[in-house]
């Protein structure tokens, strides 16, 4: 009886943990005021006067956009992403008639492994319902083909930077972006960024499927 | 009496109508600033002169926009198109987006006028 017992409290404690973590990470992103710089409940800044006022990146959405496993890595020690800063033109000066960037801030959290795991828990569950998932369709990643469409025929590297090869810096950085995003997400914010943030400085192209396909596939192997 | 007190409402709808068109263009004419400066200033640099942040990763220099010589030789047609489809569409660099999909057909008109307010200069005719 006892063990029948023990055993129905712990699958009682199994249940409820998930829902119990989220609500410490909640009150951890309240307590780190990580809504300070991070704009934790949409829409995504609808003016450019707006988008001047972001110092980080909008998280209403972080568990359609990130990979926890790598989320619960980056709250306990942040890196840049951004060379160029979360908006670029809060970071950039004159050097002669040259644009350089200034130290952009850097996110401040260094949470322990614990208190990570708990926020990116919480972060998980802030998603956009209306964001297709499944989308994407792992395959052969056809690197040479990719690096035509995405450094040739569309330039992304003129605002991202390609692992080994360099590039802009007025965008987040490919390097990890495969362990950084949900290739869902990826798929969706290169078909539409509008849809992501509205006054996004990233054109908009009409992809077909696979061409998306291609991207994304790449992208997951950028390291 | 009429007369006066009618003439003196018609001065002042006049008055009002000046101000409101001139407050449209002036919001206008900001707001064309205020595309270039989050679209453009990446490659063509804060100055407009193609020295931007993003400038020395690419393979070809972004268009000075202060240059009257360069600009007076676009017309302003080629430069909305290239705004909104990108350079490739008038036989120009694929470094240059098109901005279509982001910015509207006035938005884009309005930064060619912008852009001729940088340059000084007028298209090519």
């Amino acid at each position: 009886m006892t063990r029948i017992l023990a055993l129905a409290v712990s699958a009682l404690m199994a249940v409820a943990a998930p829902s119990a973590m989220a609500a410490d990470g909640k009150a951890l992103v309240e307590s780190n005021k990580c809504g300070s710089c991070h704009k934790m409940v949409g829409p995504s800044a609808q003016t450019i006067a707006e988008v001047m006022k972001r110092k980080a990146p909008d998280l209403f959405y972080a568990g359609s956009k990130f990979n926890k496993d790598w989320l619960v890595k980056y709250i306990q020690s942040p890196t840049t992403l951004r060379a160029g800063g979360v908006v670029y033109l809060n970071s950039i000066s004159l050097n002669g008639e040259a644009d350089v960037v200034k130290d952009p801030p850097k996110c401040a959290s260094k949470l322990s492994a614990g208190d990570a795991a708990a926020v990116a828990d919480y972060l998980m569950t802030l998603k956009d319902a209306s964001m297709k998932t499944g989308v994407f369709k792992p395959g052969k990643v056809k690197k040479a083909r990719a690096r035509v469409v995405m450094m040739k025929d569309e330039a992304c590297n003129a605002c991202h930077v390609f692992p080994g090869k360099g590039g802009g810096i007025s965008c987040p950085t490919f390097e990890g972006i495969g362990e950084r995003l949900n290739p869902d997400w990826m798929y969706s914010f290169i078909q539409d960024p509008k849809h992501w943030d509205p006054k996004v400085w990233m054109a908009k192209r009409d992809f077909d499927d696979a061409t998306l396909q291609l991207m994304v596939n790449f992208l997951m192997t950028a390291d | 009496m009429i007369m006066t007190r009618l003439a003196s409402i018609l001065f002042f709808a006049i008055l009002a109508v000046g101000f409101l068109g001139q407050a449209d263009v002036a919001v206008a004419k900001e707001k064309a600033a205020d595309n270039y400066s989050l679209y453009c200033v990446q490659c063509h640099g804060s100055k407009g002169t193609g020295r931007g942040i993003n400038a020395p990763a690419l393979s070809v220099q972004p268009r000075n926009h202060t240059s009257a010589k360069d600009m007076s030789s676009l017309t302003d047609e080629s430069v909305f198109k290239s705004i909104k489809e990108g350079g490739v569409a008038v036989g120009k660099s694929t470094q240059m987006p098109p901005w279509g999909g982001i910015l509207t057909d006035e938005e884009v008109t309005d930064l060619v006028k912008h852009l001729r307010g940088m340059c000084k200069c007028e298209g090519k005719k």
